[in-house]
């Protein structure tokens, strides 16, 4: 026979588990604006129906239920849509820190403007030609020197600002590097919370949640590969632990180093293993050198670029060894820079050096040399290393411009030519369209392979390549930050809270309670007839 | 698919802040009047319009260098065409003496006035345009008739300008055949015939005949030398009509390279603006009341 309670006990039943679901609806309205949150819902099952399955057991026509329990509380949340979510992210970071890098580059080279290098070559070339209309004109010769200065300013401008930018995405590569170690540590700190949770049973959803942000987070810095781990000795974890996070750094294309390198580590076999935080070398702690390894819990990396995000996207833009050769957008526009500034300059000053004056300068004058009379003295000053931050226009010729060789022919027995013999100008004039394989600096030494066409030509060219990288970067992030975008819709689709649903669960649910309420009157109203009503026949 | 109210209204931000990207770029193109400010905006149109504004800046220094050339042969074309008036002179005034009627004192005027056309021709010969002197070779900076001996001395050298890329023309003349041995006061035999040499003859009184030859052969050295420049003179002529409607060219085709169509520019801001309002007031009404407000 069955206990007179036992319909108290099943309205019991149903009261606390619409409760709990209500207190769920009231979680998730609660948090409907918490970055990370996935919607949560309480698993309702029925409990065993009575009778059971036994000897003993009472013959009764048919089993009859027994109420609701609240099985269990999960969160709504579709795992495969993270990883395509963080395969997207990691891809925004990478074009994200290219384009930007691109972008600062082409702000630097401000061409085509009115205040270039373009436009201040142009006003040097034609100062010379104005050079051959008026040799004899100081002002002329003056306009000359100046123009000739404004070129070499404008390039140590560009040169002072690439520097100055590339160390600005060094300090930047430093913080990243902080930020990522501060985000594998916290991830860690979190798989410890839910591996003492887990074992007991319980499914630490909110847990998850922050765990998941934080990893959503790092995929837009570094390449990661994130395995699910439920250790072999768990205790009593439920069905829908989801276990413990196994972060390694992957390749661009997804693919395991040779030695696969976990930032967060945890195995079947031993549950949760040591962090293994990530650091380059040199560490840019002692100064900003172009970065050679990547080191991963002692394993090191030499292929710098093999990864993507965020991160890469900073190295590459900054600077790194390859093949014992700095690579990297500034580092290599930098030595462009360098090596056209270098061969215009010394060109211009050989062809420069084989004319004639109109006046000489004093032979102890610093920078003359005298070679069989000739008197020889550069009209750029540069230096080998890094002539697009040393070139300057000689203090010697701004000095007095008559210095200025536009003569070809020697005139009389001293170094100078005729006031009004332009044809070394004319020549000066002509290097700015000649191809650098015919410069005369190169006749017996080979031309730097980065050297190609003239320096006009050269130079439209690097604007040209700088443009179309910086275009495909901006679009490649456009793609992704799409492609990102639509993931992250379907993500949130899936697991954002609804208010209008939660609205309507939370109707559901009062009702279910004010009903399995009116149950326990009904059940109370029985007992009292039986308690209070029966027996008294007759009275 | 399921639709909530977050989703609803970071749709609309991020739709909002690409209308508001897309009315930066419009009112950039206004504002500047050009298509691209930098070069990611159109790599080949920015290239492109490096080269061409090379172009424009080359075509206008050339036209400057030809005004130049030009000054310099027409500034030579008219000090010769004096010379030929002067020397010109010269010969009536010696057919004057060759007649044997003239006296002594009258021969005596003429070669005074002879004198001083010689001292004219030396003057020709310091022509000077902008402080050059054009008829002394390369020498521009020194005057042909300050010599120690009082003759005047004129260089050789070529001055040549260039005019169209890679394309010079010699500008000057040389005067060291024409003004130099007719103002030499040499009276050596072997040295050619010169002015000095007339002024004897007409002290003398003797050969007056002979010299009307020399003359002639002068005038046509000069005349020859004239008619050079008027070769010259066209040749720059050409060029010039070239250059402008290269310049125009060059223009152009930098305008179209890079300059907005302002027409179509603004009627696209002005449709984006309207979007872009219709995308704020739908924004005001997609975030909905919700179930809350209608339950009791």
């Amino acid at each position: 026979m069955r206990s007179s309670f036992m319909g108290l006990e099943t309205a019991r039943r149903g009261l606390f588990t619409q409760q709990s679901a209500l207190y769920t609806t009231g979680h998730n309205v609660a948090n409907a604006n918490t970055p990370g949150y996935s919607r949560q819902r309480v698993n309702f099952q029925q409990t065993n129906a009575y009778p059971s399955i036994g000897m003993n057991s009472p013959a009764l026509p048919g089993q009859i239920g027994t109420g609701v329990e609240g099985g269990s509380v999960q969160r709504i949340r579709e795992t495969f849509l993270d990883v395509q979510y963080r395969t997207e992210n990691n891809k925004v970071g990478y074009y994200g820190a290219l384009a930007q890098s691109l972008e600062k580059m082409e702000g630097i080279m401000n061409e085509p403007s009115e205040s270039g290098l373009q436009t201040a070559l142009d006003q040097f070339w034609s100062a010379l030609q104005d050079l051959t209309t008026q040799t004899e004109n100081s002002g002329a010769r003056d306009v000359v020197a100046a123009r000739g200065q404004m070129v070499a300013e404008t390039i140590n401008y560009y040169y002072n600002t690439l520097t100055q930018v590339q160390n600005d995405i060094g300090n930047e590569v430093k913080i990243k590097v902080e930020e990522i170690n501060a985000l594998i540590e916290k991830i860690d700190a979190l798989n410890r919370k839910i591996a003492d949770v887990e074992p007991h049973g319980y499914v630490p959803n909110d847990l998850y949640d922050e765990r998941d942000l934080l990893v959503d987070e790092l995929s837009g810095f570094i390449h990661i590969k994130v395995t699910r781990v439920r250790p072999e000795h768990y205790g009593n974890a439920s069905p829908l632990a989801e276990g413990l996070y196994n972060i390694e750094f992957v390749r661009k294309d997804g693919t395991s180093y040779p030695e696969p390198l976990n930032l967060v580590t945890a195995s079947k076999e031993t549950g949760l293993g040591p962090v293994n935080k990530l650091t380059l070398e040199p560490d840019l702690e002692a100064g900003l050198a172009p970065i050679e390894k990547i080191v991963i819990g002692g394993k090191e990396i030499e292929e710098v670029t093999s990864f993507s995000g965020e991160l890469a996207g900073l190295i590459e833009s900054f600077g790194y060894m390859e093949d014992k050769k700095v690579k990297g957008l500034f580092p290599e526009m930098i030595h462009k820079l360098n090596e056209m500034t270098k061969a215009f300059a010394k060109e211009f000053n050989h062809i420069h050096n084989g004319g004639y004056a109109l006046e000489l300068p004093s032979e102890e004058a610093d920078g003359v040399t005298i070679e069989d009379g000739n008197y020889l003295y550069d009209f750029f000053i540069v230096t080998e290393e890094n002539a697009a931050e040393s070139i300057k226009v000689n203090p010697l010729i701004i000095g007095n411009s008559n210095y200025i060789k536009a003569a070809a022919a020697r005139d009389g027995e001293k170094d100078t030519g005729s006031s009004g013999d332009n044809k070394n100008a004319h020549q000066l004039a002509a290097i700015f369209t000649k191809n650098f394989d015919a410069y005369e600096i190169f006749k017996d030494t080979t031309v730097p392979e980065e050297l190609k066409g003239s320096l006009v030509s050269f130079y439209s060219g690097i604007i040209g390549k700088l443009g179309v990288q910086s275009q495909s970067a901006q679009k490649d992030l456009k793609n992704s930050i799409t492609l990102a975008e639509s993931v992250d819709m379907n993500r949130q689709s899936v697991s954002t809270v609804s208010l209008d649903e939660e609205m309507t669960n939370m109707i559901k649910y009062q009702q279910a309670y004010n009903s399995a309420a009116r149950m326990i009157t009904v059940m109370d109203e029985m007992l009292d007839r039986v308690v209070n009503g029966i027996g008294l026949g007759g009275r | 698919m399921r639709v909530t109210q977050s989703m609803l209204s970071n749709n609309m931000l991020r739709n909002l802040s690409n209308s508001y990207s897309r009315l930066a770029k419009l009112q950039d193109q206004i504002a500047t009047q050009k298509k691209f400010t930098k070069p990611s905006d159109d790599p080949v149109t920015a290239m492109m319009g490096m080269t061409y504004r090379s172009n424009v800046n080359q075509i206008e220094q050339f036209s400057r260098n030809i005004s130049e050339a030009n000054n310099w042969v027409n500034t030579t074309d008219d000090a010769l065409n004096h010379a030929v008036l002067v020397l010109q002179r010269v010969r009536e005034l010696t057919v004057q003496a060759s007649n044997g009627t003239y006296e002594g004192s009258q021969r005596e005027a003429i070669a005074k006035e002879i004198e001083q056309l010689r001292e004219q021709l030396i003057s020709i010969g310091d022509t000077q345009i902008a402080g050059k002197y054009i008829f002394n070779g390369a020498k521009t900076n020194i005057r042909p008739s300050d010599t120690p001996d009082g003759d005047p001395e004129y260089h050789e050298g070529t001055i040549e300008i260039e005019v169209f890329n890679g394309i010079k023309i010699q500008v000057n003349t040389d005067a060291s055949n024409l003004f130099g041995p007719l103002l030499s006061s040499t009276m050596e035999e072997d040295k050619p015939w010169n002015l000095t040499k007339l002024l004897d003859s007409l002290e003398q009184g003797t050969d007056i005949d002979s010299q009307l030859e020399k003359i002639d052969d002068v005038i046509d050295k000069f005349l020859a030398a004239r008619s050079m420049i008027g070769a010259r003179q066209n040749r720059i002529e050409m060029m010039e009509e070239r250059l402008a409607s290269h310049e125009i060219f060059a223009k152009e085709i930098l305008s179209k390279n890079e300059d907005i169509d302002i027409e179509k520019v603004i009627v696209e801001f002005t449709t984006q603006e309207s979007i872009h309002s219709a995308a704020l007031s739908l924004g005001a009404r997609i975030i909905q009341p919700t179930l809350v407000d209608f339950l009791r």
